[in-house]
C-alpha cells in the first residue's frame, strides 16, 4: 500500500505548503542498502569513560569519521552517548545538552544511540535514578527528531562492557539503515555469546532459516531479507497459500514447505525437511499469524481459539519439537512476531492481543532454554506496517494510525524484516528473551 | 561422477541404474470452464513446474530433460513444454520435449525419462502433462483451411480471386475438438458404455466406486496428504470436482449420459464418469545419486512399464480395455501376482473402466482366451485400490493424470515403507484413447 | 450383344439432362417406351484418374490418401458409362426416381491411380419386383488387359410394370432389432453434396432438400455409395484385394442423420476373412443397409 501523502509532502510545492500549514511532514526513511556506509556522515561519540574510548575506536574500524567533540556547523551522521558510567542524575546534563546543541546538524536519517546500564532494584538510588533518567530523556529526544532520524538505546546487562561484540552488533544495527523504523526503543544486551560477521552485508551467510507465513506481506519480506543477508530459506505457509509461497520461494532460491503450523507434528515436519534438505537449521522465524477481530462482547469460541492456536500455541509446540529434534545447530535463533497490540492492547483484538502478549511472555520464559542450546529467542513487535492487511483498513483509521508515530508514517514489511534478520544473526547473540518494537515510536502502548 | 563439469549424464550406458521418483507437484484440477478458464496449457504447465521448483529448491537448476504434453493442443503450442520451461523458474538451459499418447501422456513421460536416467543419459528429469478443456483449440473448417492454403500458394490476383470464390458460408464455421474416436465417431463414454454393458457391470457397482473415490480423496485432503503434492493456482486449493458430501442416494438420482442408444440399460452417469477438466502435473525423477547429492528425498523407484493396445475399431475389444492386457504382461515379465502389490492406482476414466478391467482379470474365460493364461489373475483387494481417490473425484485433465498418479503412489509407498519398515510395491494403470493402455510398477524400500 | 465404344467419358450432368427430358417426353406420351433391355455394351478406353480427385474422395471418407483406388471410387469412375446405358432412348426404365437396391462388387486386385482403365457397362436381368421393375447394371473395369473390378448394381423403377414380367411377391417383413454399434456417423445436410463433389454424381435427390423435393422426396438422402464407401474405408486397413463386397439398401438415409453402424470382423487362421455390417438410424432404429466384405484370397 503506497503512502501517497508521504510521497506528496516530499516533493516540490506541496512540501513547502505542508510545512507552512503545520501538517505532518513524514520523511523518506534512510533504509539499508548493501554496501552503503553505516551512517550518512561523521559520528559524534559523547562520554568520558573508558567505554566511550573503546567504542570510538571500534567505530573508526567501520569506516566512519569519529568525532569526540562538537565541531560547529558540521553535518553529523549520528551521535552515540556513552552513559554506562552514570552514577548520579546530575551527570546526565552535559552529554544530553551537548547532543542537543548538535541536533540541528544531524543529517536526515541520522541516528542517536545511548549506551547505558539498567536501573535495577538493587543498586544505589541515585545511580538507578540516573540510569532510569536516560530512558525518559532518550524517548523524548526521539519524539523531537525530524528528517527520519531516530533515537534508540542500548542497555548493557550484568557484566557487559560497552565494547563487547554483542554491544557492537546492536550498535551497528541501530546506527545503520536496518533500523529505519525502530525509534525510541531500548535493547537490553546481555552476556550471551555474540560474534560480528566477517562480511557485514552477509551476516547470515551459511545459515538455514525457516520462515512461517512466508507467502506474503511481512513473512515474504522476512524470507527475502534473510536470503539477502545470506541465509538459505525454508519458506512455510498453509497449503492454501501455496501459489504465492512458491513465487516467493522461486524468487529467493528457497524451498517451499506447505504446512499447517497448527498440526500436531508441524515442528517435526519442519525439522525433517530441514534435516533432509539442509542438514540442519539455524534460524526459526515464527511469523505466521491471523486476526479474527471482534469486540469481546461479540467474540465466539472459534474466533478466540483459532487466533490463540495459530499465533501462540503452535509456536510453543514447534519450539519444543524443534529443540527436541536435534536438527538445530549451534547457536539456534528464534524470532517470533509479537505486535504493539500485544503491548498496548487494541479495541476489538482481545484474542489477537492476548496471543501477541503471550509471545512476549513466551520468549522471555524460553530464553534460558535457548541460551542453554547456545542460542537465543526474541520477539519483534511491529506497529503500523503498510501491508495488504492494513490497506483494507478504513481510510481515516489508516491515516491516523500512520501519523500516530514519531516518524509520522507506517513502516514497511522490510523494516520488520530487518529487525528480524538482526535478531536472527550472531551479532545479536547478546540479546535474549527480549521484544523489540518496530513501530516508528508509535504513541500506542508507548 | 561427471565426466566434465558440463556433462548431463554421469554413467556409461552399459550398466543400468535406478530411476527414482523424488516428488511431484500438481495444481488442483478444475472442472472445465471454472477456475482455469482463462489459463492456457502453457500457463498451467508453467504453474505446475514452478510449484515443483519451489518445493525442491530447483531454481535456476539445469534439469537433464523435461518432457510433458497435452492431448488437446493448439498449433501455437508446437513447443509447449520447452516454452513452459523458459517461463518457469528452472534454468533456461533446461532442454524439453513434447510427448503425446492420449491419456497415457503423463505416465509415458515418466517412463521415457526414467529410462533415460536408467541408461545414464541424464541424471534428473521432470515429467508432466497438462490439459485444458476450457481453452481447447478450435480449428478452422477443412474447407476454409484448404482455401487458405491454396490462397497462400496462389501467385496472381486472378488465382487468388478464383481461390476465394471457392469459399462457402459453411466453411466459416469453426471445428471444435470432441472426444469422439476418429475411426468410430463414438465418444469415449459411449465406447465404455458398450464395454460396461458387455461385462454386465451394474449401475450400483459404478456408483459405489465413484463414492469411494470421492470419500477417499476428501479424507486424503483432510489429513493433509496433498500438502506436499499440490500447489494452489488461481484461487483454487482443492480439486473442484470433489464432492465430499456425495452419497449413493445422490449418485443414484443422476440420469444416464452415455449408452442411451445402445440397446442395453444405460448405467453411466455424470457421477460415475470423469468430467472435462483443466489441470497440470509434474514429477521430479532422478538417479539415486542425483537425489542424494542434492539432498532430495527418494519416494519410490520406477521399476518397469508396459504399453498395450487393442483392436477396438470394429468392436473386437473395448476401447479402454488395453490395460487388461498390459497388466498381465507386466506381471509376467516381473514374475509378480496381485498379492505382491500394496497399492493399485487404476485411472478412473469411468467407474465402468476400472470395474471392467477387474472383471476381466477375474474372468476365467477372458484370462484363458484373451490372455492365454491357465487360470485367472484373480481379484484386486479393494482396500488397496485408489485409496486416496482417483480421477472420478479429482477430475481428469487428460495428459495431467499420469503425473498425478505417479506422485500420489510414490508418496503412498514411501509412507507405508517408512511406517512398516519393509519394501512396498504399487501398480499404476492408465487407459487411453485409440485403444491404448500404459501400466507401470513403482517400488519403495 | 453389340459393343459401342464411346470416344470419351460421358458427362453425367448432360446425362441427367437427357434423362430429365426423356422423362418429360414419356410423361407427355411422346416417344416409344421399350420393354426389352438394349443388348449393348458401352465401353470407354483410356480412362485416366486425376490424383487430386482420388485424394478428395479418400479425405471425405476419413480414409488414408493412398496411391491405390478405393473400391467405391472405381464405381464412381465407371458410373457415367453405366448412366450412358441407362439413358439410352431404348432403355426400358426411366432413370430419374430409380431406387438403388443393392450393389455387389468383386475387387480383384489393387489399382494404381496412374493405370489407364477400360470401363464397360451393360444391363441385364430385367425382372419383376413387388414394387415395380428391377434391373441389373453390370460394370467391368480392366487395366493392363485384365479385369480388376467388376460390379453389379440392382435398381428398381418404382411403380413401373413392364409387360411380360411377373410381379414378385413382397417378402415377409422382419423386425429389426439394432445390434451393439461399433461406430456412429453424423451426416450433415451437406453430406450428399460433398459426395457429389468427389464422385461427380450430381443426382438431385442427394444435392439438397429443395432438389430432392422436386423429385418427390421429403429431404435429400445420403448417397448409397457414400454409405458403402464409409464402411469399406473402415475395413481398408485389414481387407486387401482381392475381395468381394455387397450392400443391400433397406431404407434411405434422410439428411441430416445420425447413423449407427456395426461392423463385425471374422477371422480364419488368424487372418481377416470377412466383415459383416449393418447401418441403422441411431434414434429411429430403422434399418438402412446391411452388407459384407469377404476376402477372395485363398
Amino acid at each position: 500500500m503506497a503512502d501517497r501523502y508521504l510521497d506528496l509532502v516530499n516533493a516540490g510545492p506541496v512540501k513547502s505548503l505542508a510545512k507552512k500549514l503545520g501538517l505532518p511532514q513524514p520523511a523518506v526513511l534512510r533504509r539499508y542498502r548493501p554496501g552503503a556506509p553505516v551512517l550518512p556522515g561523521p559520528v559524534l561519540v559523547l562520554g568520558s569513560g573508558s567505554g566511550a574510548d573503546v567504542l570510538a575506536k571500534e567505530l573508526l574500524g567501520w569506516d566512519l569519521d569519529v568525532r569526540r567533540h562538537v565541531a560547529p556547523k558540521e553535518r553529523l551522521g549520528g551521535i552515540v552517548l556513552v552513559l554506562d558510567e552514570l552514577a548520579a542524575p546530575e551527570e546526565l546534563a552535559d552529554p544530553m545538552l551537548t547532543a542537543g546543541s548538535s541536533l540541528r546538524d544531524l543529517a536526515p536519517g541520522g541516528r542517536i544511540v545511548t549506551i547505558s546500564r539498567p536501573a535495577t532494584g538493587t543498586g544505589q538510588p541515585a545511580q538507578a535514578a540516573a540510569r532510569q533518567a536516560v530512558d525518559g530523556a532518550l524517548r523524548s529526544l526521539a519524539h523531537e527528531l525530524r528528517g527520519g532520524a531516530t533515537g534508540n538505546g542500548i542497555v548493557l546487562g550484568e557484566g557487559v562492557d560497552a565494547g563487547a561484540p554483542a554491544v557492537l552488533g546492536a550498535l551497528r544495527f541501530l546506527l545503520s539503515g536496518r533500523s529505519a523504523y525502530v525509534n525510541g526503543q531500548f535493547l537490553l544486551v546481555g552476556s550471551g555469546v555474540a560474534s560480528l560477521p566477517a562480511n557485514p552485508d552477509r551476516p547470515l551467510a551459511g545459515k538455514v532459516a525457516v520462515v512461517t507465513g512466508a507467502a506474503r506481506g511481512i513473512g515474504a519480506a522476512i524470507a527475502e531479507t534473510l536470503h539477502r543477508d545470506g541465509a538459505r530459506i525454508i519458506a512455510v505457509d498453509v497449503p492454501a497459500a501455496g501459489e504465492q509461497l512458491a513465487q516467493v520461494a522461486n524468487r529467493i532460491g528457497a524451498t517451499a514447505l506447505q504446512l499447517d503450523i497448527t498440526a500436531a507434528d508441524a515442528g517435526a515436519k519442519i525439522a525433517a525437511h530441514a534435516a533432509e534438505r539442509n542438514h540442519g537449521l539455524d534460524i526459526v522465524v515464527h511469523n505466521a499469524g491471523i486476526t479474527r477481530d471482534k469486540l469481546l462482547a461479540n467474540m465466539d469460541q472459534a474466533k478466540w481459539d483459532s487466533v490463540i492456536a495459530v499465533n501462540l500455541a503452535s509456536q510453543l509446540r514447534m519450539n519444543e519439537q524443534l529443540l527436541a529434534s536435534g536438527v538445530l545447530r549451534e547457536a539456534p535463533r528464534v524470532v517470533s512476531l509479537a505486535s504493539t497490540s500485544g503491548i498496548a492492547g487494541n479495541r476489538g483484538q482481545t484474542n489477537y492481543a492476548a496471543s501477541k502478549a503471550g509471545i512476549i511472555g513466551m520468549v522471555r520464559a524460553s530464553a534460558a532454554a535457548f541460551a542453554d542450546a547456545g542460542g537465543s529467542i526474541n520477539a519483534v513487535a511491529p506497529g503500523f506496517i503498510e501491508t495488504a492487511m492494513t490497506a483494507r483498513m478504513p481510510f481515516v483509521t489508516r491515516e491516523v494510525a500512520r501519523r500516530l508515530s514519531s516518524l509520522q508514517q507506517g513502516g514497511r514489511p522490510l523494516d520488520v524484516a530487518e529487525a528480524v534478520s538482526f535478531l536472527a544473526s550472531d551479532a545479536a547473540g547478546g540479546i535474549n528473551g527480549q521484544t523489540l518494537r518496530v513501530c516508528g515510536q508509535s504513541m500506542v502502548g508507548a | 561422477m561427471a565426466a566434465s563439469p558440463d556433462a548431463t549424464g554421469t554413467r556409461p550406458a552399459n550398466v543400468l541404474r535406478k530411476a527414482v521418483v523424488i516428488g511431484g507437484n500438481r495444481i488442483p484440477f478444475a472442472r472445465a470452464n471454472g477456475a482455469y478458464t482463462q489459463a492456457s496449457n502453457q500457463d498451467m504447465l508453467t504453474a505446475a513446474l514452478d510449484g515443483l521448483v519451489a518445493r525442491f529448491g530447483l531454481q535456476d537448476e539445469r534439469i537433464g530433460e523435461v518432457a510433458a504434453g497435452a492431448v488437446l493442443k493448439h498449433s501455437r503450442d508446437f513447443n509447449l513444454t520447452r516454452e513452459a520451461v523458459i517461463g518457469s523458474a528452472l534454468s533456461p538451459e533446461t532442454p524439453a520435449y513434447d510427448l503425446q499418447q492420449a491419456c497415457a501422456t503423463g505416465l509415458e513421460t515418466v517412463v521415457g525419462l526414467a529410462n533415460k536416467i536408467k541408461l545414464g543419459q541424464i541424471d534428473s528429469a521432470i515429467a508432466g502433462g497438462v490439459d485444458s478443456a476450457s481453452d481447447a483449440p478450435i480449428a478452422v473448417s477443412e474447407g476454409l483451411r484448404a482455401v487458405l492454403l491454396e490462397l497462400h500458394r496462389a501467385k496472381t490476383v486472378q488465382q487468388k480471386l478464383t481461390t476465394l470464390a471457392k469459399l462457402r458460408p459453411k466453411d466459416l464455421a469453426p471445428n471444435a475438438p470432441d472426444t469422439a474416436e476418429p475411426r468410430t465417431g463414438l465418444s469415449m463414454g459411449e465406447h465404455q458404455a458398450l464395454t460396461t454393458a458387455a461385462w454386465n457391470v451394474t449401475r450400483e457397482a459404478q456408483d459405489e466406486l465413484s463414492l469411494a473415490s470421492h470419500r477417499n480423496l476428501a479424507a486424503a485432503y483432510e489429513r493433509g496428504f496433498f500438502d506436499d503434492l499440490m500447489t494452489p493456482y488461481r484461487g483454487l486449493a482443492k480439486d473442484s470436482n470433489l464432492r465430499a458430501d456425495t452419497t449413493l442416494e445422490k449418485l443414484a438420482k443422476l440420469q444416464p449420459v452415455f449408452g442411451k442408444n445402445l440397446g442395453a440399460e444405460a448405467t453411466m452417469t455424470a457421477g460415475n464418469s470423469t468430467p472435462l477438466t483443466d489441470g497440470a502435473s509434474a514429477v521430479l525423477i532422478g538417479s539415486e545419486e542425483y537425489a542424494r547429492s542434492n539432498d532430495l528425498p527418494v519416494l519410490a523407484e520406477v521399476v518397469d512399464s508396459e504399453a498395450a493396445a487393442v483392436d477396438f475399431v470394429h468392436g473386437k475389444e473395448g476401447l479402454l480395455m488395453a490395460p487388461a492386457y498390459a497388466v498381465p504382461r507386466l506381471l509376467a515379465r516381473q514374475g509378480l501376482t496381485f498379492a505382491d502389490f500394496d497399492f493399485f492406482e487404476i485411472h478412473e476414466a469411468f467407474a465402468g473402466t476400472v470395474l471392467c478391467h477387474m472383471a476381466a482379470w477375474e474372468s476365467e474365460e477372458f484370462c484363458r482366451n484373451k490372455l492365454g493364461l491357465q487360470k485367472p489373475l484373480g481379484a484386486i483387494d479393494r482396500t488397496r485400490l485408489n485409496v486416496n481417490g482417483s480421477s472420478l473425484a479429482t477430475g481428469h485433465p487428460f495428459a495431467a493424470t499420469g503425473g498425478r498418479l505417479v506422485a500420489t503412489l510414490a508418496k503412498m509407498l514411501r509412507e507405508k515403507t517408512d511406517a512398516e519398515s519393509r519394501p512396498t510395491r504399487g501398480l499404476i494403470s492408465v487407459c487411453a484413447a485409440g485403444g491404448m493402455g500404459v501400466v507401470a510398477i513403482l517400488e519403495a524400500n | 450383344m453389340s459393343e459401342v465404344i464411346l470416344g470419351e467419358m460421358p458427362t453425367l450432368s448432360r446425362l441427367y439432362l437427357t434423362a430429365a427430358s426423356t422423362a418429360a417426353r414419356h410423361k407427355l406420351g411422346v416417344g416409344q417406351q421399350a420393354d426389352q433391355l438394349p443388348a449393348v455394351r458401352h465401353t470407354v478406353d483410356g480412362v485416366h484418374i486425376a490424383p487430386e480427385r482420388v485424394s478428395g474422395f479418400q479425405q471425405l471418407m476419413h480414409g488414408t490418401v493412398r496411391d491405390t483406388l478405393p473400391s467405391v471410387f472405381l464405381h464412381s469412375v465407371a458410373f457415367p458409362v453405366v448412366m450412358s446405358v441407362m439413358t439410352r432412348p431404348d432403355f426400358p426404365l426411366p432413370l430419374l426416381g430409380m431406387v438403388h437396391l443393392a450393389n455387389r462388387v468383386n475387387h480383384l486386385r489393387p489399382v494404381h491411380f496412374a493405370e489407364p482403365l477400360t470401363v464397360t457397362a451393360w444391363a441385364e436381368g430385367l425382372r419383376g419386383h413387388h414394387a415395380g421393375t428391377q434391373v441389373e447394371l453390370h460394370t467391368r473395369i480392366e487395366a493392363g488387359g485384365e479385369t480388376v473390378w467388376e460390379g453389379v448394381s440392382d435398381y428398381l423403377a418404382k411403380a413401373v410394370y413392364l409387360p411380360g414380367l411377373d410381379k414378385a411377391l413382397r417378402p415377409e417383413r422382419t423386425d429389426f432389432i439394432p445390434p451393439q454399434p461399433t461406430a456412429r456417423w453424423r451426416l450433415g445436410p451437406e453430406a450428399g453434396r460433398e459426395y457429389a463433389g468427389v464422385s461427380g454424381d450430381f443426382n438431385p435427390i442427394h444435392l439438397s432438400a429443395v432438389s430432392a423435393k422436386m423429385l418427390g422426396l421429403k429431404r435429400s438422402i445420403a448417397h448409397g455409395m457414400y454409405l458403402a464407401s464409409r464402411v469399406l474405408t473402415s475395413v481398408e486397413a485389414t481387407a486387401s484385394e482381392p475381395f468381394a463386397w455387397r450392400i443391400d439398401f433397406a431404407a434411405p438415409v434422410f439428411l441430416p442423420a445420425t447413423v449407427a453402424v456395426r461392423i463385425h470382423d471374422t477371422e480364419r487362421d488368424g487372418s481377416w476373412e470377412a466383415s459383416e455390417f449393418t447401418g441403422w438410424g441411431e434414434r429411429s432404429h430403422r434399418l438402412h443397409f446391411t452388407g459384407s466384405v469377404n476376402t477372395l484370397a485363398g
